[in-house]
């Protein structure tokens, strides 16, 4: 080994060296990002899609799980357990007990519709919905959500537009919710993308903000109809069974006046009856005594007994016409 | 001596060709993803049919580029249309459709790209929709095919029927929204040539409604529709409440003259009772009757404001005056 060849072997041993450990940092790197890329966990709440080069090979449940590293084998989370939700004409902004929302022009023009009687009406709705096929979700369409918002929009719109303003307004709900989901689940199985919707909740059903008031003015008069009606009522209801109780009591007065007119009248019969009877066994003395009674009885109390001989002098030049009223005053 | 022939030029001749051997696959080797279908363009032309099958494919290095398409179920999104019905009214109208490139090579000859594809649409879908809605009533549009409303379901919703209006709300729907959906679907299907590559799936009217000016006529419209109905409800009321108090007069005076009917009655009974009691009695002694009744009524009407002037020749003065001589 002379100088000559002594000096590029140092050097070459330090390229090598340098090379090994490049090499060997390399090596250690791909080892620990191979492995960061080669454990993945799923969540609970859905299952992971494994694509190795791009096409479906797996699909994990939740837990701990290996793939190959590199970008060969990539995993896609799915919420699949969660309930998706998607609100029409408003938007949740904070979820809480007291949750807040929000309405803009824009989510005004999502739930202003017209109904079957071409009147403007204002439906609020929320769509639930799961998915059921992770591989269908992810491939089968490229925008799922605005998917299911188009279709639940066009339906809902149908739905409303076949039933009369007022019917929407009341009672409707509950047949426009089942309604819209049953085409909805039609609809969306004809695309296949994989989605179960689960429920469609109508929220605030109104009128248009500017015909509120009007529509209020509606319920205050039918309010009031009710109210008229009931005062109406009412004063009936006080007057009608007081006069029915005066009614009975001039019925029971007139009762009373027959009871005591009859009663009267029997008893009164009964006397002279009796008396009568005792007048026959002897009338002359009886009749008699009766009006010697009666004398007994008037006489004293009379004012004044005049008696006049029979063919004396006349009686009324005796007479002072005013004086007895006057005594008789005074007495 | 081997190592040194390893490490020297040996060991960057392997460098190299490792180098140049992952130059060469990575430039044929090709992934397909699952939603995605490819072509392979040589100097721009197309090679070979569109790969549909996702995973791993392999082309020529260098001279052949891929160019992918998906595969999915894709969204076209209208600017919402004015249109006005076979009525003149004036609409707005937001349609949806759904499309999907079902062959990637006619598509990347005639459209190119989505977005070449989405004007085409455009066109497409838009004149089919306008042709549609332009031809067909309003109510066509929004009701459906089973729409059904009765008499009774207009007077119990408290529907005022619109006059100015041809169509009458319990009229049957000849077409109705679904029937005009698929018409639209097929007549834009029909407008859209095979060579593009594209199928069209669904169209539907995502939003239909009044154009502003024609809103604020119809917010008008209803406000005054509701202000019949109150109006209407205020005279009901006032009507009934009328009515009420109208027969509670009536029973009252019916109550009332009924009842005295009734004591006038009880009354007169009584009287007669009476009068055929008196009269059984004293018939057996008119005369007894007579003497008792004057003699009764005397003591009755004479009092001490009486002056009596009797004449001594009276039965009751006669015993004193015979006396007397």
């Amino acid at each position: 080994m002379n100088q000559y060849q002594q000096f590029p072997e140092i050097d070459f041993n330090a390229v090598k060296k340098g090379v090994g450990y490049f090499l060997i940092g390399v090596v250690l790197l791909l080892i620990f990002g191979g492995f960061r890329s080669m454990v993945f966990s799923v969540e609970p709440e859905g299952r992971a899609v494994i694509q190795r080069f791009g096409k479906v090979v797996d699909i994990k449940d939740p837990g701990l799980h290996f793939k190959l590293p590199l970008g060969i084998d990539t995993a896609t989370f799915v919420p699949t357990e969660r309930v998706l939700k998607e609100e029409f004409g408003f938007r949740t902004t904070v979820a809480a007990q007291r949750s807040q929302y929000a309405k803009t022009p824009q989510m005004q023009e999502e739930s202003l519709m017209l109904s079957g009687d071409l009147n403007v009406i204002d439906v609020e709705w929320v769509v639930q919905y799961k998915i059921n096929d992770p591989v269908k979700y992810l491939f089968a369409v490229r925008e799922p959500s605005d998917t299911i918002r188009d279709i639940s929009e066009s339906v809902m719109r149908r739905i409303v537009g076949n039933k009369l303003g007022s019917e929407v307004l009341t009672v409707g709900r509950m047949a426009i919710a089942d309604e819209t989901l049953k085409d909805m689940r039609d609809i969306l199985a004809t695309y296949d993308m994989g989605v179960n919707i689960e429920r469609i909740e109508l929220q605030d059903v109104t009128p248009p903000e500017k015909v509120k008031p009007a529509f209020n003015e509606v319920n205050e008069a039918r309010q009031q109809r009710e109210r008229l009606v009931n005062e109406a009522e009412k004063n009936r209801n006080q007057i009608i069974p007081r006069a029915r109780g005066e009614a009975d009591q001039i019925i029971a007065e007139a009762e009373a006046y027959r009871f005591e007119r009859t009663n009267a009248a029997k008893g009164e019969a009964s006397r002279f009856t009796s008396l009568f009877s005792a007048y026959q066994e002897s009338p002359e003395v009886t009749g008699r005594r009766l009006y010697l009674e009666m004398i007994d009885e008037v006489l004293p109390r009379l004012g004044r007994v005049i008696v006049m001989e029979e063919g004396g002098n006349a009686p009324l030049p005796l007479l002072d016409i005013g004086r007895n009223a006057g005594t008789g005053e005074k007495r | 001596m081997n190592k040194t022939i390893l490490t020297s030029a040996g060991g960057i001749l392997l460098l190299i060709i490792l180098i140049g051997g992952a130059v060469v696959l990575q430039s044929s080797v090709y992934f397909v993803d699952q939603g995605e279908q490819a072509l392979v363009l040589q100097f721009g032309r197309p090679v070979g049919d569109a790969i549909t099958e996702p995973g791993v494919h392999f082309k020529t290095p260098f001279i052949q580029e891929v160019r992918r398409y998906d595969k999915r179920l894709l969204s076209w999104d209208g600017d919402p249309n004015q249109i006005p019905t076979r009525g003149r009214e004036f609409i707005s109208i937001d349609t949806t459709a759904r499309w999907r490139i079902v062959d990637p090579l006619r598509f990347l000859m005639s459209v190119r790209d989505e977005t070449g594809a989405q004007a085409r649409l455009d066109d497409i879908i838009d004149s089919s929709v306008r042709d549609n809605i332009s031809s067909t009533e309003l109510t066509e549009i929004v009701r459906s095919k089973d729409w059904e409303v009765t008499e009774e379901d207009l007077q119990k919703a408290d529907v005022v029927e619109p006059k100015d209006e041809g169509a009458k709300l319990t009229d049957d729907i000849k077409m109705g929204r679904n029937t005009l959906t698929r018409k639209i679907l097929e007549e834009a299907s029909d407008g859209l040539p095979e060579q593009y590559g594209i199928e069209l799936v669904d169209v539907r009217i995502k939003r239909l409604n009044y154009i502003p000016s024609v809103r604020e006529q119809v917010f008008q419209r209803m406000i005054s529709e509701r202000q019949r109905i109150a109006a209407q409800f205020q005279s009901e009321g006032q009507g009934e409440a009328s009515r009420i108090s109208g027969d509670t007069s009536r029973q009252l005076a019916d109550i009332r003259s009924e009842a005295r009917r009734k004591a006038e009655v009880i009354r007169g009974e009584a009287d007669a009772e009476a009068t055929r009691i008196y009269n059984e009695a004293y018939a057996a002694g008119p005369e007894f009757y007579a003497l008792l009744r004057t003699l009764e009524s005397y003591s009755k009407t004479l009092s001490k404001q009486t002056e009596l002037i009797i004449s001594s020749d009276s039965d009751y003065f006669r015993v004193l005056r015979n006396m007397a001589p």
